[in-house]
């Protein structure tokens, strides 16, 4: 499974005006890639994101994400890709508020149908796999920042999908507890195979992805692979299992 | 149906994120409910004192005339009761008393004054199961006794007018059924006080017995009044009476056409009340969209997280109408528990409005103790009514919430 976008357009109407955010990007994402997109604000990282992700439909151009053609999906169809097939993990404020750590993440699953032992099983095994086992049951507010992302990953990933979208996932976290949530997403992307896609401002996130797309105005100005070898696994397992600030 | 669980959990849980507001809107609706449940108590209560009063001092539930007496009230209208007639109301239970009557005007005379009455012939024993009037004799009279002649009773403030008291011998004069002069000098052994400006100015009630002798009815009366177990049986009994009377000869008529006034004043003040349980009904619909309308426009970003992870707009919607859902039942639970509280308190100890009488007397209104009668029908229509109408109001900001765009949402902070 792959995602592959070709000569994609994306125009915005303001006040009247056609506003082009992307112009003309072709790509396409591999399984288990970890990936990021950088660029300036307004350079169309986002509006990249929310298209793979069928948030939103591109003005022209093919976006696939496996077989499906996303030009030929209904809302219903899109909000089903979402729930099945793709995971999101937005800068911040992910969660629901009035649910707890493993009802976030449960939540998923039980949109998908999944049944109530199943549900539990998994969700508190994923959390345990991104160290939050002892914070299971607290709301988000009782969470910090850090440990609240961690929760979006967990329930990004609990359903399995086949890529995650992180849009600055970063972005709201200090130096530490950033690099922390990048190890983690790293480390499950090595183990698990998952696919990640980053959309960044974050260096350090830029550094660590082992794919970096680079756009301006809207177009893609330079894709660099890097090899693997970037992270020590140890190091990683240590830290994921710290609480992180 | 297996995600109705979640809805509902996280739709209790929103409710209580913030108490404040949802005390608030809970208390509106409590407040709300209970007051139209109060309100719609207390007009019940009064009507039904009102008719029953009206009913219980002179003029029954129903009464049985010769056609054309009731539109033309003369003397010239009077029937004979066949035995038929008299064995259905013995028979029926309904029916608490039965009483019959004659009818006719004349004009009294004592000393130098001189005033119009009507007169009522009525049969001392029977009248009681009809009429409370013997219990509304002033202190030093006394009610007909059976036995008595020349005897009457007359209105107080009649009495008042031309000078009478008791004890007197006035003379009356009026016409017979059969067109000859009727005179009569009759001896005052009572007045009463029947709090119905009507009566009490104008009424004068003697034996049936002489009744027919002064006015030479022949055998003849003009009315049967009857008094009910349940004045909302008036229907019922009316049809059951029309089956033993030739309905061409004989008219039955229900409290509502013998005080049509009555009718109107009910009908007038119902109208008053409507509007002022529209007004209540509606503050408490705005209160639940108010609040519920501010609960979604500090949510954008959830509903736009929940939206992009897959939860579908019609459960958004669902989770929605079903916050607004606990709310409302709450409240209405809440608005009847204290409703009937309030009600059951004022049934016991009813509303005395007695001190105003002479005010009120002016308004032509008698009642005077409002007991607060809270039917079931009552509780039922308003918590329906405050149901449906929350729902209604709360469509449209649910409706709101669910066709948010994702990623407008998100931006929403």
């Amino acid at each position: 499974m792959q995602i592959s976008i070709k000569n994609l357009y994306k125009n915005y109407q303001l006040n009247g005006l056609e506003v082009p955010a992307i112009r003309g990007i072709d790509l396409t994402i591999k399984k288990g890639e970890f990936s990021a997109i950088a660029g300036p604000s307004g350079s169309g990282k986002t509006t990249l994101l929310n298209i793979i992700g069928g948030l939103d439909r591109p003005t022209a151009g093919e976006i696939r994400v496996g077989n499906d053609d996303l030009n030929k999906l209904n809302q219903k169809e899109l909000s089903d890709l979402r729930l099945h097939r793709i995971g999101f993990i937005f800068q911040a404020y992910n969660l629901i508020p009035v649910l707890t750590a493993l009802e976030n993440v449960e939540y998923v699953l039980l949109l998908q149908g999944v049944l109530k032992e199943e549900r539990t099983t998994r969700s508190t095994r994923i959390l345990e796999e991104v160290g939050l086992g002892e914070y299971i049951n607290r709301f988000p507010k009782e969470l910090s920042g850090g440990q609240q992302q961690r929760v979006a990953v967990a329930r990004a990933i609990v359903s399995e999908p086949e890529i995650i979208l992180a849009d600055e996932p970063t972005a709201n976290l200090d130096q530490k507890t950033g690099a922390l949530l990048l190890d983690l997403m790293h480390d499950l992307n090595h183990k698990k195979n998952i696919t990640f896609l980053f959309s960044t401002h974050d260096q350090m996130v830029m550094e660590k992805a082992r794919r970096l797309v680079y756009l301006t105005d809207g177009t893609s100005n330079s894709d660099t692979f890097r090899g693997h070898g970037h992270f020590k696994d140890n190091k990683i397992k240590k830290k994921s299992k710290k609480k992180s600030n | 149906m297996k995600n109705r669980e979640i809805v509902l959990k996280l739709a209790w849980r929103n409710v209580w994120r913030n108490k404040r507001r949802t005390i608030l809107t809970l208390l509106t609706i409590i407040v709300g409910c209970s007051v139209i449940l109060f309100q719609n108590a207390v007009a019940k209560g009064g009507h039904d004192r009102m008719i029953e009063d009206a009913a219980a001092t002179n003029t029954g539930h129903i009464q049985i005339h010769e056609k054309g007496y009731w539109d033309n009230r003369t003397i010239d209208y009077a029937f004979q009761p066949e035995n038929k007639l008299i064995n259905a109301l013995k028979n029926d239970e309904r029916i608490s008393g039965y009483t019959l009557r004659v009818h006719a005007e004349g004009l009294l005379s004592f000393k130098n004054s001189t005033a119009g009455t009507m007169i009522q012939g009525v049969d001392p024993v029977t009248e009681k199961s009809v009429s409370n009037l013997h219990s509304k004799i002033l202190k030093g009279g006394r009610y007909l006794l059976p036995g008595d002649r020349n005897s009457i009773i007359m209105g107080m403030t009649l009495a008042k007018n031309i000078g009478a008291n008791v004890g007197d011998t006035i003379s009356m004069i009026s016409q017979g059924f059969d067109g000859s002069i009727a005179a009569e000098r009759l001896t005052v052994v009572g007045l009463f006080n029947a709090g119905n400006q009507e009566y009490d100015q104008g009424m004068i009630i003697m034996p049936i017995s002489q009744a027919e002798e002064t006015f030479s009815m022949m055998g003849y009366i003009h009315s049967i009044a009857l008094r009910l177990r349940s004045s909302s049986d008036t229907g019922v009994v009316r049809g059951n009476i029309k089956k033993h009377i030739d309905n061409k000869i004989i008219e039955v008529l229900g409290w509502e056409e013998l005080m049509p006034e009555m009718v109107q004043f009910i009908v007038m003040d119902d109208v008053n009340a409507y509007i002022f349980d529209f007004i209540l009904f509606m503050i408490v619909a705005f209160g639940i969209l108010n609040t519920i309308h501010m609960s979604i426009f500090e949510r954008m970003r959830e509903f736009g997280i929940m939206l992009s992870i897959g939860t579908a707009p019609r459960q958004v919607m669902g989770m929605v109408l079903c916050e607004s859902l606990i709310i409302t039942i709450l409240g209405i639970i809440g608005g009847l528990g204290l409703g009937y509280a309030v009600c059951y308190y004022f049934y016991v100890n009813p509303l005395d409005f007695s001190g105003y009488a002479n005010e009120m007397a002016v308004l032509s209104i008698n009642m005077l103790v409002v007991p607060a009668d809270a039917s079931m029908l009552n509780g039922i229509v308003t918590a329906m009514v405050t149901l449906i109408l929350c729902l209604l109001f709360s469509v449209f900001p649910a409706r709101k919430a669910a066709k948010l765009n994702p990623i407008d949402a998100i931006r929403h902070l």
